[in-house]
């Protein structure tokens, strides 16, 4: 007996040591789009959770432990989303889910993170539902949401002056989110202004002719609008001939003054778009912004970079964050330690609110306008818009 | 049932219905702007009618074709520096060479094979050849420009329209009537309408059936390349661009009836036609009407408009 127990007892260490080394280890799950259309987005965020993850380790990891990336593919979709969530939590025993690009997504993710009492940090959908109605004890969101957004595009609306309002916005939960947000922003900042015309092509939709010439036939001087990435390109290539542009001014929200779509444009963006970025490569808005932007430049190996990476590593260092402040990977103390936690970024101070969840992530807002010498847009002036809404 | 309501409600309240009825510019504008997405769609979707009517496989990745197409067209203009037309040369020159290969060393394996393996090898083909551009092209969005002298509006005295969608609504037809001609009045194009009828037949008489099948695979993937190509300035090229524009082609033949070059041509027109009017009447629902066609064609001729019933024994 003695004799089988020496025997043993070099193999059960070695054991042992496997399962210290184990559990030695955070694994954050990573949930972008990495294939199909959401790849455009969800690639260069996947660059960003990297980079965060690779700075974690560098510095030591997440209470001494490595940080392990354990990375899916939601191809934009909530249900696979779903199904991935699902996978990496009882398969993989992901510690926590960081990611999603776009409000069904984020949503689909949400639920699963409900259900099976795992933080979730948001750090790309913007509906306001995740830090309220559909709000739980371990969702919460580093993006901005569709109220904050809305808010900015009516105080703007407010500084051109706008009274007849058509407003555009994709039929899913972020268009409907984010229409809802603007009125609610006009009501505070443009009571006199009236919406004329609301419009809501699909999500994904590709010819928009018959929207933008209802646009132009009810006279409106503003319109508002949330079309995003690709939907944002083809309306503006296909409004451009209609000389939409020249006659009526673009408030958007979606992203559309970042360099991924100025740059995807180029001469071909149209006058008159007053639009918003999270973060933009050639404005530094703190000394930390030029590090960041200079390390991810050399990552992708370009100097005009992508804004997506910014959101996904804010995501990543939130939650290291509340583990070293909770001292400990317990969902329940983690979702503790990020109620009213604050942390630097490369984009400013960032606080998640104790009560809704919600970090006060604001944007960085103007009209995009051609620059000498340049073959891009560029916002220019550049407005940081906080995410305070004063009733 | 509130939401139905609400549905219901925003709907019967569009301000476009106001505009139809007063404003007789802005149905001419919505005319034009269903003719010019149904020709945009019938030159893509006719190539997919004519592969299916011919060898009788469902190209699944004819969408992945079209996508290629709007890539090339990047890559010409954009890239290159070549001008529009080399573009489209380019698109249509790119697509003869894959789909031949593709053609030759996949498809011609499974012709005789039951439609669901047919159907699983176009399923993987789609996801072959999207990984395939995002290698090629990377996951990013590109613009391509009009042509400069397309770039404006044209004046048509009572409105303005857009150049290059008015060169859109004549490029269909012209391409409809070289298909008609082809196929109804040379030598070849009989052998081809021959071959939807019965290939064995065919084959006893002497045809090369084998090259009957690349030709028709190889211009019909073309004709999904230039589409592409020719929808690269209002449709950004960009990953999944396929999955969508494969649905919209499929239920324009569906209508229209596989196989069938009227059919297409007309039921291109039809989705053009519903989807803009629709889009005015009920702003929020712009696929209820082509939809409820295609499900009224589903159900009380499911071979189309155009099409034929397949007999027994064929």
């Amino acid at each position: 007996m003695l004799h089988i127990a020496k025997q043993t007892a070099p193999i059960i260490a070695i054991l042992t040591t496997l399962g210290t080394v184990q559990a030695a280890e955070v694994k954050i799950g990573m949930l972008y789009p990495i294939t199909g259309g959401g790849a455009i987005y969800g690639s260069p965020a996947m660059t960003g959770h990297r980079m965060a993850v690779d700075e974690l380790n560098s510095q030591g990891g997440i209470l001494g432990m490595d940080v392990l990336s354990v990375e899916r593919d939601t191809k934009l979709n909530p249900a696979t989303a779903a199904a991935a969530a699902k996978e990496m939590i009882t398969k993989d025993g992901v510690n926590v889910i960081i990611g999603g690009l776009s409000s069904a997504v984020g949503l689909a993710i949400s639920e699963i993170a409900k259900q099976e009492k795992i933080v979730y940090i948001a750090t790309i959908p913007k509906t306001i539902q995740l830090t309220t109605t559909k709000k739980h004890e371990y969702v919460f969101r580093t993006a901005s949401h569709t109220d904050f957004e809305g808010d900015a595009i009516a105080q703007i609306a407010k500084q051109l002056d706008a009274q007849r309002i058509c407003d555009i916005q994709l039929d899913y939960a972020y268009g409907h989110d984010l229409a809802d947000g603007i009125d609610k922003g006009l009501k505070r900042h443009l009571p006199t202004a009236k919406k004329i015309l609301s419009l809501r092509p699909k999500l994904r939709a590709t010819d928009y002719n018959v929207f933008i010439t209802q646009i132009l036939g009810a006279g409106c001087d503003v319109v508002t609008s949330g079309l995003w990435g690709p939907h944002f390109v083809d309306f503006a290539k296909q409004a451009t001939p209609f000389g939409l542009f020249k006659q009526i001014k673009y408030i958007t929200g979606g992203e559309i003054g970042s360099h991924e779509i100025a740059g995807s444009l180029g001469k071909d963006y149209p006058d008159n778009v007053w639009a918003n970025s999270y973060e933009l490569w050639y404005h530094h808005p703190n000394q930390e912004h030029e590090t960041f932007q200079n390390l991810l430049a050399e990552r992708l190996g370009t100097e005009e970079t992508a804004m997506w990476p910014i959101l996904a590593l804010i995501g990543v260092r939130m939650y290291a964050a509340a583990a070293e402040k909770a001292g400990s990977l317990d969902a329940a103390q983690i979702s503790g330690a990020l109620k009213g936690l604050t942390i630097e970024t490369p984009v400013g101070p960032r606080t998640i609110d104790s009560e809704t969840h919600q970090a006060d992530t604001g944007q960085f807002w103007g009209p995009m306008v051609e620059k000498e010498g340049v073959p891009y847009r560029v916002m220019d002036p550049i407005t940081y818009i906080p995410a305070h809404i004063i009733e | 049932m509130e939401t139905l309501v609400e549905f219901l409600r925003t709907g019967m309240a569009s301000p476009g219905i106001t505009m139809l009825l007063n404003n007789p510019n802005f149905v001419l504008i919505q005319v034009l702007n269903s003719v010019s997405m149904g020709m945009n769609f019938f030159i893509i979707a006719a190539g997919l009618s004519l592969i299916f009517g011919v060898l009788k496989v469902i190209n699944f990745a004819h969408g992945a074709f079209y996508m290629f197409g709007a890539y090339i067209m990047y890559s010409v203009t954009e890239t290159m520096g070549l001008n529009f037309f080399w573009g489209v040369v380019g698109a249509g020159v790119g697509l003869v060479l894959l789909s031949a290969a593709i053609e030759r060393t996949l498809f011609r394996f499974v012709y005789d094979k039951e439609h669901l393996l047919q159907l699983l090898l176009t399923f993987a083909l789609v996801l072959i050849l999207g990984d395939f551009a995002k290698i090629l092209w990377g996951t990013e969005q590109y613009s391509v420009s009009y042509p400069d002298n397309l770039a404006g509006a044209t004046n048509l005295g009572i409105t303005y329209y857009p150049s290059y969608r008015l060169l859109l609504c004549l490029l269909g037809p012209v391409i409809f009537l070289a298909m008609w001609l082809f196929i109804e009045h040379t030598r070849w194009g009989r052998i081809t309408k021959a071959a939807t009828q019965n290939r064995e037949m065919l084959a006893a008489l002497g045809i090369n059936v084998p090259l009957i099948y690349t030709s028709v695979f190889i211009v019909g993937s073309a004709l999904a390349g230039i589409g592409g190509a020719l929808a690269s300035p209002f449709n950004s090229p960009t990953p999944g661009m396929d999955a969508i524009v494969i649905v919209e082609c499929f239920v324009i033949v569906i209508i229209g009836g596989l196989g069938s070059l009227w059919g297409t041509f007309v039921g291109a027109l039809i989705y053009g036609f519903v989807f803009n009017f629709g889009s005015v009447i009920i702003p929020n629902g712009q696929d209820i009407f082509a939809f409820l066609i295609l499900l009224i064609v589903l159900l009380f001729r499911p071979w189309g408009l155009f099409g034929r019933p397949e007999m027994e024994g064929h």
